[in-house]
C-alpha cells in the first residue's frame, strides 16, 4: 500500500467516498505531509506553490474532524481570507464539497445581504467563509457571539499578506477574543513562500506550538531573464511571442497603467484579456472565466492575480520589468505548471540597465530560495486602541489585567507592557471609554465609534483627476498618494499617461498631459513596489564584480549591461556599487548614486535635504528611486558640498532629524489624523470648519498618538534602520564616497522610462480632443457695425468669413455665451467705464475676425482666450496642429492664473 | 500711548493713565461644541486660564477687558460652561478688575457677572480707548477713538518665493473706519480699529487680507484698506495692508 492509499484510508468514509466521486486519486506533496499532521489537531503554517492543493490540504483534515466528532451548535470552522473576491472564489469551490458531505457552508462579508445575514444568525453554517473585518462586526451581535463560541477550527488564507499589515494585527487580537468565547482551537495558516515561516507561525499562534509544513517553491522554479528591447513596440512583440509559444500564459506587470498600455497594444487579439484592481468586478470575473475555459490564452495582470484565485492551468508566467521583490517573483511564477512534478516556467522581460541587473539578482535569490522576510507591525498603538474599545463594547466592562492578558497572547503585542495602559489613558482623554478601579468601561459613543472603525484599512478618500485639456475626468487617485506626491507642477503617471498637476482642489486634481517628464515617476494608487535593501545591495555588488556568468540571463541582457558599463569606463565615470556612493553634478542639483533601495534612499535623501536646507537656508527638492536620489539645489551648491554634509551625519541622529523633517509634511499629518481617528479623538465625519487643523494636531505633541504616527511612517514609507546602517558603513569605511560629473547610470534615474509607458500618438490624441472641443464650443456671433444682429451657434458651424444678415457688414465679433448680456448693454447711449472696456475688446475681436477669418474664430473660441491672447496666437503664424498647440498654451496660461471653476 | 504686545496670549496692553490688558475671544467651553462636531478632546479651559493668568501677572494691569466671546456655546449655557465659568471668573477677579465687552457668544452669561463688569454690547470708552466686541455698529461715544475689537480672529499668511512661509499665524490689523454709513457726526480725529487675534488657541481664523470689505461685521465693511497696517502677535510690523504679498497660487 503506498502513501496515498494509506492516507486515504485514514479519512472518514464519507470523505473517502466523496474523493472518489470527485476523481481525486492522487495527493500532492503538501497534502501528503499536511493532512496527517492536521488530523491530529496541531497548529500549522502550510507553504506550497499556489494551486498545488494547499486549500484541500487544510480543509480535508478539518472536514474529517468535523465529520468524526460531535460539535456544539454555532460556527464550527472559520475560513478567513483578506479579500471578498477570494471568499467568493472559495465559496464556488467548496459548494459541491459541502453538499456532498452534508456540511453547511456560507459566506459572510461586506456584500452579504441582510437576508443571508439573518439566516446565518438563526441557523449558523458549520463553516463560515469570511474576512477579518466581518469577524470584528460579528463580535458586536449577541447571537453571533454565541455562534463564535462554537469555533473549533480557524483557517487563515494568504496569511503572509495579513501578517505584514495592521489588519493582521487586528485579526490576531480577534482570534484571542474568540478564544475567550470558545476556548482554544486549531489554527491553520496558508502562506506563500516567505523567508521567515516560523515568524508567520508565531503571528498566527502566539506562544502556542505551531509547525511549518513547507514544500519549497524554489526547486520547481525554472526562471530566466531576457532583454525586452528598448522600444515599447519591440517589447510588446516579445510579449506576444511568449504568449503564442504556450497554451496559457499570465503576463504580470508592476503597475496597472503598464498592464493597460500592453493590453491596448494587443487589443486586436481576441485571446488576450487585461485584469487589474481598477477594473470592475464583472470585467474581472469575466476575464477569469474566459481564461479558465480556455477562451483566452493570455492574461495581462497586476498583483490582483497574485493571490490564489483559481483560474485553471497556467503553463508560463511572464514578468514584464523586474518584479523587485524575490517573494513576489516566487509567488507569481509559482502559479505556473501545477501538475505534480512539473516545473513552474517563468521569464522576466527586463528593459534597461537597472532593470536587467535587478532581475538577475531577483532570479538568483529566488532559485536559492531566499525570499524576503515578512515584517509584522510590532505594537501598533492604534490597533490596541481599536481592540480595547471593541472589548469594552463587547462586554460593557473588562478589567485592564484581562485586556493585558489577551494582548500578551498575540505575537505583535507580546511585549506591549506599559503601552496598553498608556493607550487606555489616551482613549480616556478622548472620552471613548472610562476607567474605574482597574476596569475599562464602555461609553455611549464607543459603539458608534466601533461600527465606523471596524477596519484598520485607512479610510481613504478618492480624488478625481480632471484633465483640463479634454475637460474630462481621467480617473481617481488615493488620498494618501495625493498627499505624499502631488503638488502643483508635480508629474505623475495614471492611465498609462504622464500628467502634470496644474492645481489642487479639494477632492480634485487638475492636470494636463505632460510630455517631458524627468525622474522616476510616482504612479497611481500606491502601486510603487519598493526595491528591498538586500536586492539593491546585491545589484551594487553585481555592478562591482560584473560576474554576469553566475546569473541566469540571455546574452542580449548581458551585452546590454556590459555596454552601459563600458560606456561608463569610456567616459571616465565612476560606477556606484555596494561599497561606493557616487555623487554627481547634474544641471539643477546633485545625483547621489546609492544602491540601497527605495525606502533607505528616501530616508537618507530626506535627512540630507533638511540638513542642506538648514545649513544653506534654501529649499531642496528631492526625487528618489532604488539606486539613486536627486537633490534639486541652488546653483552654488555642488557634489562636494553634499558629500561633506553626508559625512557629518551620525547614525544615531538619523531618526531625530527625520522626525523633525517629517513633522511639517502633509504625509505625516495624514498619518496622524488616521491614528487620531482610531483613538476616538476625531470622528470619520468630523467638521473641521473654524478650526485650525495644524493647531489641533499640535495637541498630540508628545502623546502616544504622535508616536504611533511616526512608527507607522517609518514602517511603511522609509527605512530608518537601513539608513543608519549606510551611515555606519560610511563612518567605518566599509563604504566610500566619490564625486564626479553626471554619468549615464546617474542620468538613468532622471531620464529613464522605467515603469512608464507612453502610448504612441499621445500628443496627437490631445490635439484631436482640443479640435473636437473647440468645434463644439458654443459661441455668439455679434455684428459690431449695426449692433442689431447676434446669433448663437457652434464654432464648427461658423462660416469662413461671417457676414451680418442685417447690415451686410463683415465686422463680426465671436463672443462666448457669457459675454452676450454685455453686448446687449452696448446699445445704450452712455456707457460705463466697464462697458467701454468691453466695447473696445469686442471691436478688437471683430477686427481680428475680419482680417484673419476662420483662424481668429477658432483661436477666440479657446477657453479664456480673449482678443489679446488670440492676437498672440495668430502672431505665431502656426498652422495645422501647431496652431492648436498655441491655443493650448494660451489656455494653460489662463488655467494657471485664474481660479474660476467651482 | 504705545501698546504692549504679549505674544503668548495673544494679548495687548494699552496704557494712558490706567493700564488695560485686552484679550479677544477666549471661547471658554468650546470643547463641548467640538465634541458635537466629532472632535473629542478634554477641556482645555484650565490651560487657557493659566496662560491668561501668567500674562496678567507679567503685565499687572488695572483692568482686564475681554473683548467678547468669553464663553462659546450659543444660544445657551452648556454644562461644561456652568461648571467652569464661576471658577474662571473667580480666579481672574483675585488678580485684577474684570470687564467684558459682550460678544455674540456671551448669551446667558449675565448671571455670572457682577454689575460693573458687563459693558454695553455696543462698546464703552475706558481711559480714552474704546473696547468693543465688533459684531455690530459701535456706540457713537466710541467714534474718534481707537477702538480695540475682537470677533474677527485675524490671522496672517506670509509668502516667500517658493510658496508659503508662515500660514495662519495670529496677527493684528490696525485701520481707520469710515463712519459715514453709521452717523453724520464728524469727529476731530479719525476713528480707528485694532482687530485683536483670538485668545482661543484652536481658532481657525480669518486671513487679514479678506477682512476689509467683508460682510462678517459692520466694522469689517467700514474698514478703509488704504489705511490698514498689519502686525504679528508679538508686535512685529509686517507691512501696510495694501502691500501684503498675495498668495502666489492665487490669481494675479
Amino acid at each position: 500500500m503506498n502513501a496515498v492509499e494509506e492516507l486515504r484510508n485514514t479519512l472518514h468514509p464519507k470523505l473517502q467516498a466523496v474523493l472518489e466521486k470527485r476523481g481525486f486519486d492522487d495527493f500532492s506533496e503538501i497534502q501528503l505531509r499536511a493532512i496527517p499532521e492536521l488530523i491530529k489537531g496541531g497548529n500549522a503554517i502550510l507553504i506550497a506553490p499556489t494551486g498545488s492543493g494547499k486549500t484541500e490540504s487544510a480543509l480535508l483534515p478539518v472536514f474529517h474532524n468535523m465529520l468524526s466528532k460531535a460539535h456544539p451548535k454555532g460556527f464550527t470552522a472559520l475560513y478567513i481570507t483578506p479579500l471578498r473576491s477570494l471568499n467568493r472564489d472559495m465559496m464556488n469551490r467548496l459548494e459541491w464539497w459541502g453538499k456532498e458531505l452534508g456540511i453547511k457552508i456560507s459566506v459572510r462579508h461586506g456584500d452579504t445581504t441582510q437576508n443571508d445575514r439573518r439566516k446565518q444568525a438563526t441557523n449558523p453554517p458549520d463553516l463560515l467563509i469570511t474576512t477579518p473585518e466581518s469577524i470584528q462586526a460579528m463580535f458586536m451581535g449577541k447571537v453571533l457571539r454565541k455562534h463564535l463560541a462554537g469555533v473549533r477550527y480557524v483557517i487563515v488564507d494568504e496569511i503572509h499578506e495579513l501578517a505584514a499589515s495592521k489588519r493582521g494585527c487586528q485579526l490576531s487580537v480577534a482570534l484571542e477574543r474568540i478564544v475567550e468565547l470558545a476556548g482554544d482551537f486549531q489554527r491553520i495558516g496558508i502562506s506563500a513562500t516567505v523567508g521567515n515561516p516560523e515568524l508567520v507561525g508565531k503571528f498566527l499562534c502566539g506562544k502556542r506550538p505551531c509547525q511549518v509544513v513547507a514544500v519549497p517553491v524554489a526547486k520547481t522554479l525554472d526562471l530566466s531573464v531576457r532583454f525586452a528591447g528598448e522600444g515599447f513596440g519591440e517589447q510588446v512583440k516579445l510579449i506576444e511571442k511568449c504568449i503564442d509559444s504556450h497554451t496559457s500564459s499570465l503576463v504580470f506587470t508592476n503597475t496597472r497603467s503598464v498592464a493597460e498600455a500592453i493590453g491596448n497594444a494587443l487589443v486586436s487579439r481576441e485571446d488576450i484579456d487585461v485584469h487589474h484592481g481598477s477594473l470592475s468586478r464583472e470585467v474581472r470575473v469575466d476575464a477569469e472565466d474566459r481564461f479558465r475555459n480556455g477562451q483566452t490564452r493570455g492574461m495581462i495582470c497586476t498583483s490582483s492575480m497574485e493571490l490564489g484565485i483559481d483560474i485553471g492551468q497556467i503553463d508560463h508566467v511572464v514578468q514584464f520589468n523586474s518584479p523587485r521583490e524575490v517573494a513576489r517573483l516566487m509567488q507569481r511564477t509559482g502559479r505556473a505548471g501545477h501538475r505534480i512534478g512539473a516545473a513552474s516556467k517563468g521569464m522576466i522581460l527586463a528593459t534597461g540597465f537597472d532593470d536587467i541587473l535587478e532581475s538577475m539578482v531577483v532570479v538568483r535569490l529566488a532559485t536559492e530560495n531566499r525570499p524576503e522576510n515578512v515584517r509584522p507591525h510590532i505594537n501598533p498603538a492604534d490597533v490596541i486602541a481599536n481592540q480595547i474599545s471593541a472589548l469594552a463594547v463587547e462586554r460593557g466592562e473588562i478589567s485592564i489585567e484581562n485586556i493585558e492578558k489577551i494582548f500578551e497572547r498575540c505575537y505583535c503585542f507580546e511585549n506591549a507592557g506599559e503601552l496598553i495602559r498608556d493607550v487606555i489613558a489616551q482613549m480616556e482623554k478622548h472620552y471613548l471609554i472610562r476607567t474605574e478601579d482597574g476596569m475599562v468601561i464602555t461609553k455611549a459613543r464607543a459603539r458608534k465609534y466601533l461600527s465606523l472603525n471596524l477596519s484598520m484599512i485607512a479610510d481613504e478618500k478618492k480624488c478625481v483627476i480632471f484633465d483640463v485639456i479634454s475637460r474630462k475626468p481621467v480617473g481617481t487617485l488615493d488620498e494618501s498618494f495625493v498627499i505624499s506626491w502631488i503638488s502643483s507642477g508635480a508629474v505623475f503617471v495614471a492611465r498609462g499617461q504622464v500628467w502634470r498637476v496644474l492645481e489642487l482642489e479639494e477632492n480634485k486634481v487638475m492636470v494636463e498631459p505632460a510630455k517631458n517628464a524627468k525622474g522616476e515617476l510616482p504612479s497611481w494608487e500606491g502601486e510603487q513596489i519598493p526595491v528591498p535593501f538586500t536586492v539593491a545591495m546585491e545589484v551594487g555588488a553585481l555592478r562591482r564584480t560584473q560576474d554576469f556568468a553566475s546569473y541566469r540571463s540571455d546574452e542580449r541582457s548581458v551585452t546590454f549591461a556590459q555596454k552601459t558599463l563600458d560606456e561608463m569606463k569610456k567616459n571616465r565615470s565612476i560606477t556606484a556599487t555596494d561599497k561606493l556612493i557616487v555623487l554627481e553634478d547634474a544641471d539643477e542639483g546633485v545625483v547621489v548614486n546609492l544602491c540601497a533601495g527605495h525606502k533607505v534612499n528616501e530616508a537618507i535623501g530626506r535627512v540630507l535635504s533638511i540638513l542642506i536646507s538648514a545649513r544653506y537656508g534654501s529649499a531642496v527638492g528631492i526625487e528618489t528611486n532604488a539606486y539613486r536620489f536627486y537633490l534639486r539645489l541652488p546653483k552654488h551648491l555642488a557634489a562636494p558640498d553634499v558629500e561633506e554634509v553626508f559625512h557629518t551625519l551620525e547614525p544615531e541622529h538619523v531618526e531625530g532629524i527625520l522626525q523633525l523633517a517629517l513633522k511639517k509634511t502633509s504625509l505625516y499629518k495624514w498619518r496622524l489624523v488616521q491614528a487620531a481617528k482610531k483613538f476616538g479623538a476625531i470622528d470619520a465625519d468630523a467638521d473641521y470648519e473654524k478650526i485650525s487643523m495644524n493647531r489641533l494636531l499640535e495637541l498630540f505633541d508628545g502623546t502616544i498618538v504622535e508616536r504611533e504616527a511616526f512608527r507607522e511612517l517609518f514602517f511603511s514609507n522609509m527605512d530608518v534602520e537601513g539608513a543608519k546602517e549606510i551611515v555606519r558603513r560610511l563612518k567605518n569605511h566599509e563604504m566610500e564616497t566619490r564625486t564626479s560629473r553626471l554619468s549615464v547610470i546617474g542620468a538613468q534615474g532622471l531620464f529613464s522610462e522605467r515603469d512608464m509607458v507612453t502610448p504612441p500618438g499621445e500628443d496627437q490624441a490631445i490635439i484631436e480632443s482640443v479640435k473636437h472641443r473647440i468645434a463644439e464650443q458654443d459661441v455668439v456671433l455679434a455684428c459690431m457695425h449695426c449692433r442689431k444682429w447676434k446669433s448663437r451657434t457652434k464654432t464648427g458651424r461658423v462660416a469662413e468669413q461671417p457676414v451680418c444678415p442685417v447690415c451686410g457688414a463683415r465686422l463680426i465679433a465671436v463672443l462666448k455665451p457669457y459675454e452676450e448680456p454685455m453686448f446687449l448693454a452696448l446699445k445704450k447711449k452712455t456707457l460705463t467705464t466697464e462697458e467701454k472696456e468691453a466695447e473696445k475688446r469686442m471691436m478688437k475681436n471683430a477686427n481680428m475676425v475680419l482680417s484673419s477669418g476662420m483662424d481668429a474664430v477658432i483661436a477666440l473660441s479657446g477657453r479664456g482666450v480673449g482678443p489679446d491672447s488670440a492676437a498672440r496666437i495668430l502672431a505665431t503664424f502656426a498652422k495645422g496642429d501647431n496652431f492648436y498647440r498655441e491655443i493650448l498654451k494660451a489656455e494653460r496660461r489662463f488655467v494657471q492664473t485664474h481660479q474660476y471653476w467651482g | 500711548m504705545e501698546p504692549e504686545f504679549y505674544p503668548t496670549g495673544p494679548a495687548v496692553a494699552i496704557e494712558r493713565r490706567e493700564k488695560v490688558l485686552a484679550i479677544a475671544d477666549p471661547h471658554f467651553g468650546v470643547e463641548a461644541d467640538l465634541h458635537r462636531k466629532g472632535l473629542h478632546f478634554e477641556s482645555r479651559s484650565a490651560l487657557r486660564l493659566e496662560r491668561l493668568m501668567e500674562i496678567i501677572e507679567e503685565s499687572d494691569p488695572d483692568y482686564l477687558v475681554v473683548l467678547g466671546d468669553l464663553k462659546h456655546m450659543i444660544p445657551y449655557v452648556t454644562r461644561q460652561e456652568k461648571a467652569e465659568m464661576p471658577q474662571i471668573l473667580k480666579t481672574i477677579r483675585r488678580e485684577t478688575e474684570f470687564r467684558l465687552a459682550p460678544g455674540n457668544h456671551d448669551t446667558g452669561l449675565e448671571h455670572y457677572l457682577m454689575q460693573d463688569e458687563l459693558l454695553p454690547a455696543s462698546g464703552a470708552v475706558i481711559d480714552g480707548t474704546g473696547y468693543f466686541h465688533g459684531h455690530m455698529i459701535p456706540d457713537e461715544s466710541l467714534f474718534g477713538h481707537l477702538i480695540v475689537c475682537g470677533h474677527h480672529h485675524p490671522v496672517v499668511n506670509l509668502y516667500d518665493d517658493v510658496g508659503c512661509a508662515l500660514r495662519g499665524t495670529p496677527g493684528y490689523l490696525l485701520a481707520e473706519v469710515d463712519t459715514k454709513a453709521w452717523t453724520e457726526v464728524q469727529t476731530e480725529s479719525p476713528t480707528r480699529v485694532l482687530l485683536v487675534p483670538a485668545f482661543y488657541e484652536l481658532a481657525g481664523g480669518m486671513d487679514v487680507r479678506l477682512i476689509p470689505g467683508s460682510k462678517v461685521s459692520p466694522i469689517a465693511k467700514a474698514i478703509r484698506p488704504e489705511t490698514g497696517e498689519v502686525f504679528l502677535k508679538d508686535g512685529t510690523y509686517v507691512a501696510p495692508f495694501t502691500e501684503l504679498r498675495p498668495d502666489p497660487l492665487e490669481a494675479k
